[in-house]
């Protein structure tokens, strides 16, 4: 990619197509210490803000990946050109994943701040929590086409994790908060089957 | 490298219906018209020669290149779809910098193509409008200024004039001519009068298939012969309309000049031989491949 | 009729069919699967007796004053907060005029017992053994609650001391074997049994119910955009007002079919686990729509009315956030507090009439408040529809002219 345009294509796009979106995040994480304890928590209770409540910012961000180009009008005049489509939906992704790691990092760092026990394993563990419920959302709408849909499936499993709990075995978001890390890592590979096969599917079924 | 594009035998098909059937076609630089009704899959082929919908069977290369090669053919290809929309909240020349991006230009050389092209299309006083504020000419103007704006090779556009006034559409096509003196621009419509004016080579296409190609000249003799005029009484009108393809009707007291494609002259009074016109030699071009293009009852 | 082409037009949304499937999918690993067999009987009740709740409640509260660490759950989560200076002065006086003590014999009592340490995550908190602090004779149960209240406003909400939480927080007695008998008759008599099973059951659907609506009517309103479609529809004779009651009663009528679906579901549930003879069907369906249906026609109204002015992706958000402060402003309280302006009202057990019983009023107050809003807001977005339609109104951009959110529909 030549220089400059990368840096105008997220900077653009960002700016048209996302404001709000990276708004809404950064509001999750602003409400986080209104509604839990953050100072002075022991592992498990520090779990509970980076599990329960941090994760929603991967289902506002990841499921709009496809938004802007809802309308096929638009979509295919942005496919018409050199850069590959599904390159700037990637590269939308990876925007929100960046802002998601350093949103989630500021708050790791202010709860230790705080004088809570918050460990690598918790900053890693909240991020897989939130990657998987964003990528189910990312999924649902790459194949849908549809963000409602996307949206409609990441707040369904989020919900999931309060009624169903551990019924979802290695993918259940809030283990951490019951002791419990195994999970973590099979959501880290949940979270990128999704988005692989979303991008996959998308392009046999939607795009072709 | 010769600038032209080749398309071999090539098929489409969305799920089980097929939208294309084996089309062939060679097409040189310059403009070249697609002809055809609404659904003839004009846009299929369009979008297929851009690189946004998969061919089924055949062959398609554009310079040389196979169409496989997305990212070459995106390269030199630009594409104005035939209901153009941007992002709204963009500024016109915002968003003409961000498909240049796209494209992969470098800045500097982006910020002098957006200038130049907003000067080209007329859009210079509003670059700062918003895509929602501009009107429907503009937003078309703007459209073709995105696909120019990496200097392609080969130019699509897709039923540019629609809904265009005629001023704007006489500026549009102006626009595309000029565009095309050194490159190959594909222009589908299903407004003759726009071939008219710019094309030199054709092609006809209904239900999937290319009915037709050639030059408009070759075009119009071929329906030498079969165009009449004939002066009737109205009351008679929707008889006619049904019976006979009219191509063109002009009222004077009670009596109308009907201009009537026919396979043999009409039994009807005061019909005379007419020189062809583009119109007329393109619905004889639909009639004489079997399709129905009588107007009925309307 | 257009009423019949908007069902169908919402029957062939995908949004629809997954919202079928999750109540589907909820209400039977909710519902159907816990309840297999006898029904759980607590070991507690609420007694509403007001001397027990207060000296209860004083007990904490001088507890948590004492180590001046608070244990609140102002979202159902874990939440210490310790106070500065000058509010726990004010929860001393709240603590004093309740006992009727003056501050030095408070810290005489303090002083007098032993102190230990409880562990709140990594923060060991020392507390005193007070033993059970005195009442004052004059103090009223309107003053306590009232001085509660203002307690529960310093500690910022959430706390024990929520008034409308102290009957259910600081009544609990053990529950005698009458007293087991007393609820199991209630729920054979009064309840029939299934009065206790629809409560449950409307527990569980309230909960889909209160988010689940948004997505199929934000779906099928921003579609006319989406699809861009407004302008056609804007020009036809139809009134707005028809326009718009008519999908919203489509909405309704649809989302409310797979709910149905569920209720005789339930009852043949019932029907496999207990006498026929016990059972009055009928309440499966009376209760829970009273229950339900309002709450439907609540969200889907104001999820209409949020796309309309916003687009659906604000509808979605807003409904997010209302729901989960709803859910999770109870904390883990599960039953026995409804209150006036709930959107989920819980009552996550099939015994506990008597608990149910006492929120009655507010519980019906809440339901009509809600059905009539639905109606209300519907008639505004019917106005909204028609400002719209005449382009006297474009839909508000959020931050101002120069916005980017509105065709985000």
């Amino acid at each position: 990619m030549v220089s400059g345009c990368l840096a105008k294509i997220v900077f653009s796009d960002t700016r048209h197509n996302y404001l709000l979106h990276y708004l809404a995040a950064l509001g999750v994480v602003l409400l986080t210490p209104v509604i839990f304890g953050v100072s002075r928590l022991d592992e498990r209770l520090a779990a509970q803000p980076l599990e329960f409540f941090l994760p929603l910012m991967g289902a506002i961000l990841m499921p709009a990946v496809f938004m802007p180009e809802q309308n096929e009008s638009i979509r295919d005049v942005v496919r018409s050109k050199k850069t590959p489509y599904p390159g700037v939906c990637f590269m939308r992704l990876l925007c929100g994943a960046v802002f998601i790691t350093v949103l989630t990092g500021a708050f790791v760092l202010y709860m230790k701040s705080m004088d809570s026990v918050v460990t690598m394993r918790l900053f890693a563990g909240s991020l897989a929590s939130t990657f998987a419920l964003g990528a189910a959302g990312f999924f649902a709408s790459a194949v849908s086409d549809n963000v409602i849909v996307g949206y409609m499936t990441a707040v369904i499993y989020y919900i999931c994790n309060f009624g169903l709990k551990d019924k979802l075995g290695v993918f259940f978001l809030f283990s951490m908060t019951t002791g419990s890390f195994d999970e973590k890592k099979w959501l880290c590979i949940l979270s990128v089957v999704l988005i692989a096969a979303g991008f996959v599917l998308r392009r046999l079924f939607r795009e072709r | 490298m010769e600038k032209k594009i080749v398309i071999k035998n090539v098929s489409k098909f969305y799920g089980r219906k097929q939208a294309l059937f084996d089309i062939d076609l060679t097409i040189g630089q310059g403009m070249f018209g697609l002809l055809g009704r609404n659904g003839a899959g004009k846009t299929t082929l369009m979008k297929t020669l851009a690189a946004l919908h998969r061919k089924k069977g055949g062959e398609i290369t554009v310079c040389g290149v196979p169409i496989e090669k997305a990212k070459e053919i995106r390269a030199m290809t630009g594409y104005l779809p035939q209901d153009f929309s941007m992002y709204p909240s963009m500024k016109a020349d915002e968003a003409l910098d961000y498909l240049g991006a796209l494209s992969g230009i470098p800045k500097a050389e982006r910020k002098k193509r957006v200038t130049s092209l907003l000067r080209k299309v007329n859009l210079i006083e509003h670059r700062h409008k918003k895509v929602r504020e501009l009107s429907g000419g503009m937003k078309r103007r703007l459209g073709i200024a995105q696909a120019l704006i990496h200097d392609p090779t080969v130019l699509i556009v897709d039923e540019p004039t629609a809904g265009l006034d005629p001023e704007e559409r006489i500026r549009f096509r102006n626009l595309l001519c000029e565009v095309a003196e050194e490159r190959i621009v594909i222009l589908s419509t299903h407004i003759v009068g726009d071939i008219e004016a710019t094309c030199e080579n054709i092609a006809i296409m209904d239900e999937g298939k290319i009915l037709w190609k050639g030059t408009v000249e070759q075009l119009i003799e071929n329906a030498r012969g079969h165009i009449f005029t004939s002066n009737v009484e109205k009351r008679f009108m929707p008889q006619i309309k049904k019976e006979y393809i009219v191509t063109g009707m002009l009222s004077q007291n009670d009596y109308t000049t009907v201009r009537i494609v026919s396979d043999s002259e009409p039994d009807l009074p005061n019909t005379v031989l007419t020189e062809p016109d583009l119109e007329g030699a393109y619905m004889y071009c639909l009639h004489s491949s079997g399709c129905d293009v009588r107007g009925g009852e309307e | 009729m257009l009423f019949g082409k908007e069902c169908r037009r919402i029957l062939t949304s995908l949004t629809f069919i997954i919202y079928c499937f999750v109540v589907g999918l909820f209400f039977v690993s909710q519902f159907i699967d816990e309840n297999k067999g006898d029904p759980y009987i607590p070991d507690e009740k609420i007694s509403e007796d007001h001397d027990i709740i207060i000296d209860s409640a004083v007990d904490c509260l001088a507890n948590e004053y004492l180590a001046n660490n608070y244990i609140c759950y102002p979202l159902g989560f874990y939440k210490s907060v310790r106070l500065k200076e000058d509010d726990s002065q004010k929860v001393e006086e709240c603590l004093l005029e309740i006992t009727g003590l003056t501050h030095d014999e408070l810290m005489d009592i303090r002083d007098s017992g032993e102190h230990y340490y409880v562990e709140h995550g990594i923060q060991e908190t020392m507390y005193y053994e007070i033993g059970e602090l005195p009442v004052s004779d004059t103090i009223t149960y309107e003053r306590f609650c009232e001085l509660m209240g203002q307690v529960d406003d310093i500690l910022g909400g959430g706390s024990k001391y929520k008034v409308d939480d102290l009957v259910a927080n600081y009544s609990y007695v053990p529950m005698t074997q009458e007293d087991r008998e007393a609820i199991i008759s209630d729920l054979y008599d009064k309840d029939r049994v299934v009065g206790g099973y629809a409560r449950l059951f409307s527990d569980y659907v309230g909960i889909d119910l209160g988010i689940m609506p948004v997505f199929v009517a934000a779906a099928l309103v921003s579609a006319d955009r989406r699809k861009r479609v407004s302008d056609l529809i804007y020009t036809r004779k139809i009134s707005s007002l028809k326009l718009i009651f008519t999908r919203y009663t489509a909405l309704v009528t649809m989302m409310f079919i797979p709910v149905i679906l569920c209720m005789i579901s339930a009852d043949i549930h019932l029907i496999r686990y207990f006498d026929f003879n016990d059972l009055a069907l009928y309440k499966m369906f009376t209760l829970p729509t009273f229950w339900l249906l309002p709450q439907l026609m609540i969200v889907t109204a104001a999820a209409m009315i949020v796309t309309e002015v916003f687009s659906s992706g604000i509808a979605i958000l807003f409904q997010f956030a209302w729901w989960f402060y709803s859910i999770m402003a109870d904390g883990a309280r599960l039953s026995g507090s409804i209150s006036k302006f709930d959107l989920v009202c819980r009552h996550n057990t099939v015994f506990g009439r008597e608990e149910f019983m006492l929120s009655k009023n507010d519980f019906i107050f809440n339901r009509i408040f809600y059905f009539i809003a639905a109606i209300v807001i519907t008639a505004i977005t019917a106005y909204i529809y028609e400002l719209k339609r005449g382009g006297r109104f474009h839909g508000i951009r959020l931050f101002g002219k120069n916005s980017i959110f509105r065709h985000k529909a």
